[in-house]
């Protein structure tokens, strides 16, 4: 399910560092964080290491990293703290992100918010497939979605989850599966995981 | 040129240095000009008498502004014509046909701060940038390179710009690129316009100290390097064969002996006149054809682009 007919269904690649001139900070969710993973990011990064910090979000303790290492403990935290750093961002830095897609179009948009142009962020997929999901109906987002259709958190509709993406809001397209023959709900499977 | 002319009559012409004239013009009817946005160029017919010149000019009047078109001309010594022309006959109340004009160079709206570099003539464009800017309450900058005597010539287009700074040939009044492309904001978008040189060690520059291509915009002048050694080109379509002289360009002689030919830009920018190529090798000279279309040697923009060959063939 990472590729898909729709064009609006993002593509992610590899981490390479880029080897400009600016900062470059490295986001990664701990939960996707393998010792193997962790080396290659760390061979990937080992050009611009000086330059260079990483932060780990709700790693174990004994996490190690490339660059000056930070330790968060919550994605919303994380956010938070990347939109209101005191320096600011410059235009050759660069935000690389690793992580589940709810993670990491979370962190995009705080990125986004706080001046970063799309064009300098770089994300690699690791971990689950879960989606964030917006409602076409009620405009509530309903998270850690794994299954093809998905009961609204905002308005109890049942969901088809749709591949169309909205980077905006981090989230898919999710329509109400049954409005044409309200109750004929198709079986649901797990197809996220 | 694309779609309907403009019919234009000098109101005013005024040197406004020994090399730069200051033209404005109006409808001819006395109506309403089409409104221009900032950055926008207009295409002039300069009718002489033995031939005639197209040559695109940046507006520097205040974006929007439908009573009057304003345009600086610099007199260039190896002109191929056009601006000999606006310099030494054009006058109050001569007519132009001019084309509705069009905006190649149209500042970022999503930018959080507009960096501005000016290469001498080059300024143009961004002394409407500036109006716009000023007008919006936009963040910007302008660093104009310049001769020393032309540092006061803009300044009536430059009252309300926010931060300007001025640099001429001369130890400790040269731009130093690097340094000034180091240390800028995330959400800024770099402009420049100026000779081949600085354009090209500006967009260098950029790129070494890792700015996104998306953030980095230039407008090149394409029509001095138009000329070179003469060559034929073949109109397959319409069966003529017509000679290009060293100081015209091929889009000139194909339209000389009355073909139409689609243009915009005449800047080897915009893509519009971009022909097929059935025989020949084309010298590429334009920004718009990719790598790969270069090296596939089926196109060229006439406007810009010569041959390596004594002969092409276009699919014209």
């Amino acid at each position: 399910m990472m590729q898909s007919q729709i064009t609006s269904r993002p593509r992610y690649r590899e981490l390479v560092a880029e080897d400009t001139a600016g900062a470059h900070l490295l986001i990664v969710e701990g939960d996707t964080l393998t010792p193997r993973q962790m080396a290659a990011l760390a061979a990937a990064f080992a050009p611009v290491a000086e330059r260079m910090q990483t932060w780990l979000v709700s790693a174990p303790a004994t996490a190690l990293a490339p660059g000056r290492v930070r330790k968060l403990q919550t994605v919303e935290e994380a956010a938070a703290t990347l939109e209101h750093m005191d320096e600011g961002f410059g235009i050759a830095d660069r935000l690389y992100l690793q992580g589940t897609e709810p993670f990491m179009w979370m962190l995009a948009a705080a990125a986004t918010r706080a001046g970063l142009s799309p064009t300098q962020i770089r994300m690699q997929h690791a971990g689950s497939l879960k989606r964030r999901v917006w409602c076409t109906h009620c405009h509530q987002t309903t998270e850690n979605v794994t299954t093809n259709i998905a009961t609204c958190a905002g308005c109890g509709r049942e969901l088809l989850v749709r591949d169309h993406f909205s980077r905006r809001l981090g989230a898919f397209m999710g329509v109400m599966v049954d409005a044409e023959a309200p109750g004929e709900v198709p079986q649901r499977e797990e197809v996220f995981p | 040129m694309i779609g309907e002319t403009l019919e234009l009559t000098v109101v005013g012409v005024d040197d406004i240095a020994p090399s730069l004239r200051h033209v404005r013009l109006a409808a001819a009817d006395g109506g309403q000009l089409p409104p221009a946005s900032a950055g926008a160029n207009i295409q002039l017919r300069l009718q002489g008498e033995a031939r005639t010149w197209r040559n695109a000019y940046s507006l520097i009047s205040q974006p929007g502004r439908r009573d009057v078109y304003e345009i600086i001309v610099r007199r260039v010594p190896e002109s191929r014509g056009g601006s000999a022309f606006v310099h030494e006959v054009l006058k109050p109340g001569d007519r132009l046909v001019a084309s509705w004009p069009s905006n190649l160079f149209a500042p970022q709206r999503t930018a959080r701060h507009h960096l501005m570099i000016a290469g001498g003539i080059g300024i143009t464009p961004f002394l409407s940038y500036v109006a716009d800017f000023a007008h919006n309450g936009a963040s910007h900058a302008l660093h104009v390179c310049c001769r020393e005597s032309e540092t006061a010539t803009f300044a009536p287009w430059l009252q309300d710009c926010g931060d300007l700074n001025y640099y001429w040939d001369a130890d400790g009044h040269r731009l130093d690129i690097p340094a000034l492309l180091a240390q800028q904001p995330a959400g800024t978008h770099l402009y420049v316009c100026g000779p081949a040189a600085l354009n090209d060690q500006v967009i260098q520059a950029a790129a070494d100290a890792g700015w996104p291509a998306s953030h980095v915009h230039c407008e090149h002048f394409g029509a001095a390097l138009s000329g070179g050694t003469p060559f034929t080109a073949f109109l397959s379509r319409s069966g003529i064969e017509v000679e290009v002289g060293e100081s015209e360009s091929l889009l000139e002689a194909i339209e000389r002996i009355g073909a139409s030919a689609p243009c915009l830009c005449r800047g080897g920018a915009c893509g519009v006149c971009v022909t097929g190529v059935l025989e020949g090798e084309p010298e590429h000279r334009d920004h718009y054809l990719g790598a790969d279309e270069r090296e596939g040697g089926q196109l060229i923009m006439p406007c810009v682009s010569r041959a390596r060959s004594a002969r092409l063939v276009l699919d014209l």
